[in-house]
């Protein structure tokens, strides 16, 4: 028997390896190992105020630091008895599209795009692509200001607080915004091409359940208050328990997720395959050139779809910020109008959906739990590398080729191992709902 | 690899990487810094890493297993000179708020169960200098771009940085803000240490002191002012010690007699 590990697994946020165990031909295990220390977050946010526990609940992650912001809002808010005005709305929907640009534009051409033409990282990438390489450089900057200009700083801003803004941007640095989100389109673009030329092995295919939050109105979208499920399946929200199932392994110190016992996948192939009729303009464009079936059963278009969602991204900006700045006034921060409650926020964080559940007594948080977007894809995670290596070890390829091959699988759920890890708890007694 | 250069290794143990991804997001920096040194680890932004030694090793996240203090002491035997950034490596960060050991136990029964983890060994998380000695600390949650590539030019040269003894008051006075004190509001500027510019209380928010404290903060001034004002000794607490866990339960030492 031999074993293959990968640790640990890098370009990848959080600490995380993959483990397979070979025996002959023959495959006895693959494992995604999440080896991230445990903070038990949920536990921290207990006894606080909703105030503070959002801005603990923010650490979890520094990348998708708005999304659980946001979800925390939305989640505690609802427990609150709280509706923010419409200008709250379009800023936060702006800094979520922000937070959205930076992660995907991390990912694809940082984290990810190394693997497939063949460099360790994005910086030894300079030499043969530094036009792209600083160009996507300049596209991540331009998420980090937006998400500096809205929430107050890159990472951990505090301004997005419960009830509003504390502060909201003057007028010529939003309008700054919008130009700057006409004039990266085009790179934006380029990029959908340039990834989609490259080559997505396809023996490790099948098929697999996608989930997304989706909204009332028909858009596509970020937030909603129900999922929906590639099986066409809708389901409240608040009953997310019934959708992620979560239970422990002992190679993880992330809770793995399964739905009726299978395993499914959340992130933006997820909101493609589920949503992608909805796009128009150049990114509804771009989906119909290269949407096809194999995208229902290979994670590695995942990368494809964060692509396509980055235009996507840019061309709601403009509109977005002449949203905000057509509300002249600006709304004071909305108090609670209630001291105890219960509310679940759901948000679709750059790599898939998550959950924030509150109970609020006396103003003060007794419960929380929360449900991550790693967490859900570990399963379809290993499934995939999984039939993977059984389609190497069919061809006798050597252990290098495999390796790669997982590494490119983990790596194209764009997995967030502080999330995960922090993220998770087993069904107990006492928890909400 | 260049000899010139000195060597360097970027690590990031349990937090949320926002120190390690701050230098990334640094776009205008970041060729340079790849540029400045051999970077011989790095593993959140490239694959090829190896276990060198080094002349600096610059240490993201608190320590929250077993094997992570042991890797931290081969990465201190490594290396010539080893920096914390970021208030996880510092203080231990928000999950060593000071809530207690005994509370850690009940609370991992909570989050994990009864599970068995075959791969590491957890233990509640404390800062990297519980268990390896530290030369340079880097506060903020997370770190601040300018204020770490200021501290890593001086390293590259040889010299020990220096930061400025005031308080998060006084970069709010630079920006001409109220005092959000004076308006009732619980705000930690006066006992977190500077580096942010005063982001919050620009923001018409109050500071949640994650800076971690000032050397010379005047803690108990702070603490019967905010006793006057009528907050309860129990928010004042949990306030306090919130962001910079065992940084300022040290520096509270003094007053818990009192409470």
């Amino acid at each position: 028997m031999r074993e293959i590990v990968v640790e640990p697994l890098s370009r990848v946020e959080g600490e995380g390896g993959i483990t397979i165990q070979i025996d002959g031909k023959r495959i006895k295990d693959v494992c995604f190992n999440i080896l991230e220390g445990t903070r038990l977050i949920e536990t921290l946010v207990v006894g606080k105020t909703p105030v503070e526990s959002v801005s603990i609940a923010c650490r979890i992650c520094a990348i998708c630091t708005l999304s659980h912001r946001y979800a925390a809002l939305r989640g505690l808010e609802k427990a609150l008895g709280i509706e923010v005005p419409p200008k709250v709305h379009w800023m936060r929907t702006l800094m979520h599209l922000g937070e959205c640009l930076e992660s995907h534009s991390l990912h694809v051409y940082v984290l990810a795009l190394p693997d497939f033409l063949g460099y360790p990282s994005a910086i030894a990438m300079a030499d043969k692509y530094g036009k792209d390489v600083m160009k996507a450089l300049a596209l991540k900057k331009f998420a980090n200001h937006i998400m500096e200009v809205t929430s107050g700083r890159m990472i951990h801003g505090e301004n997005p607080t419960v009830g509003g803004f504390g502060r909201y941007p003057e007028r010529d640095v939003l309008l700054d915004i919008k130009k700057q989100a006409i004039e990266m389109m085009d790179f934006a673009i380029h990029g959908v091409n340039l990834v989609a030329g490259l080559d997505f092995p396809s023996s490790f295919e099948t098929d697999t359940l996608f989930m997304c939050c989706e909204s009332y109105e028909e858009n596509y979208c970020l937030v909603g208050d129900h999922i929906r499920i590639s099986n066409s399946e809708v389901v409240e929200i608040e009953e997310y328990k019934k959708l992620t199932n979560e239970n422990i392994v002992s190679h993880a110190t992330a809770k793995h997720c399964v739905y009726n016992g299978k395993p499914y996948t959340v992130g933006a192939i997820a909101r493609i395959n589920n949503l992608g009729e909805r796009l128009k303009n150049q990114s509804g464009k771009l989906y119909k050139k290269y949407w096809n079936d194999r995208w229902l059963k290979n994670p590695l278009f995942n990368n494809l779809a964060q692509a396509i969602e980055i235009v996507w991204a840019l061309e709601q900006i403009p509109s977005v910020v002449d949203n905000i700045l057509k509300i002249k006034e600006e709304p004071e921060i909305v108090q609670p109008t209630q001291k105890d409650g219960e509310g679940v926020g759901a948000v679709e964080a750059p790599r898939g959906t998550l959950y924030h559940h509150y109970r609020i007594r006396d103003g003060l948080i007794e419960d929380a739990n929360f449900v991550i977007p790693t967490g859900q894809n570990l399963e379809d995670c290993e499934k995939y590398m999984r039939k993977a290596v059984e389609g190497l070890l069919n061809q006798d390829t050597d252990d290098e080729t495999i390796r790669l091959q997982c590494e490119m699988i983990a790596r194209a759920y764009d997995p967030c191992i502080s999330c995960s890890t922090h993220m998770v708890k087993i069904e107990h007694k006492l928890a909400c709902g | 690899m260049d000899q010139e250069k000195v060597n360097v290794g970027l690590y990031g143990f349990t937090g949320c990487n926002g120190d390690q991804l701050t230098i990334i997001h640094s776009e205008d920096s970041l060729l340079d810094f790849f540029n400045s040194a051999n970077i011989k680890s790095f593993s959140l932004a490239k694959s090829d890493n190896d276990d060198s030694e080094l002349d600096i090793a610059l240490i993201e996240g608190s320590i929250s297993n077993k094997e992570q203090a042991e890797h931290a002491k081969g990465i201190r035997e490594r290396s010539k000179m080893l920096v914390a950034i970021g208030n996880c490596s510092c203080y231990g960060g928000i999950q060593a708020m000071g809530l207690g050991s005994k509370g850690w136990d009940q609370r991992f029964l909570k989050v994990y169960g009864e599970a068995f983890f075959k791969l590491r060994s957890p233990i509640e998380s404390k800062p990297i200098d519980v268990f390896i000695p530290v030369d340079f600390y880097i506060p903020g949650c997370p770190i601040d771009a300018d204020q770490f590539f200021y501290c890593f030019a001086h390293f590259l040269l040889g010299n020990t940085p220096t930061f400025p003894d005031y308080p998060v008051c006084a970069e709010c006075r630079w920006r001409e803000n109220d005092c959000l004190l004076l308006k009732d509001i619980l705000c930690l500027g006066p006992l977190t240490a500077s580096g942010c510019g005063a982001r919050c209380p620009s923001n018409n928010l109050p500071c949640m002191g994650c800076w971690g404290p000032m050397k010379e903060a005047n803690i108990n001034a702070e603490f019967n002012l905010l006793k006057e004002k009528g907050f309860s000794v129990e928010e004042i607490k949990r306030r306090f010690r919130m962001h910079t866990g065992s940084g300022m339960m040290k520096a509270m030492k003094n007053i818990l007699g009192v409470l």
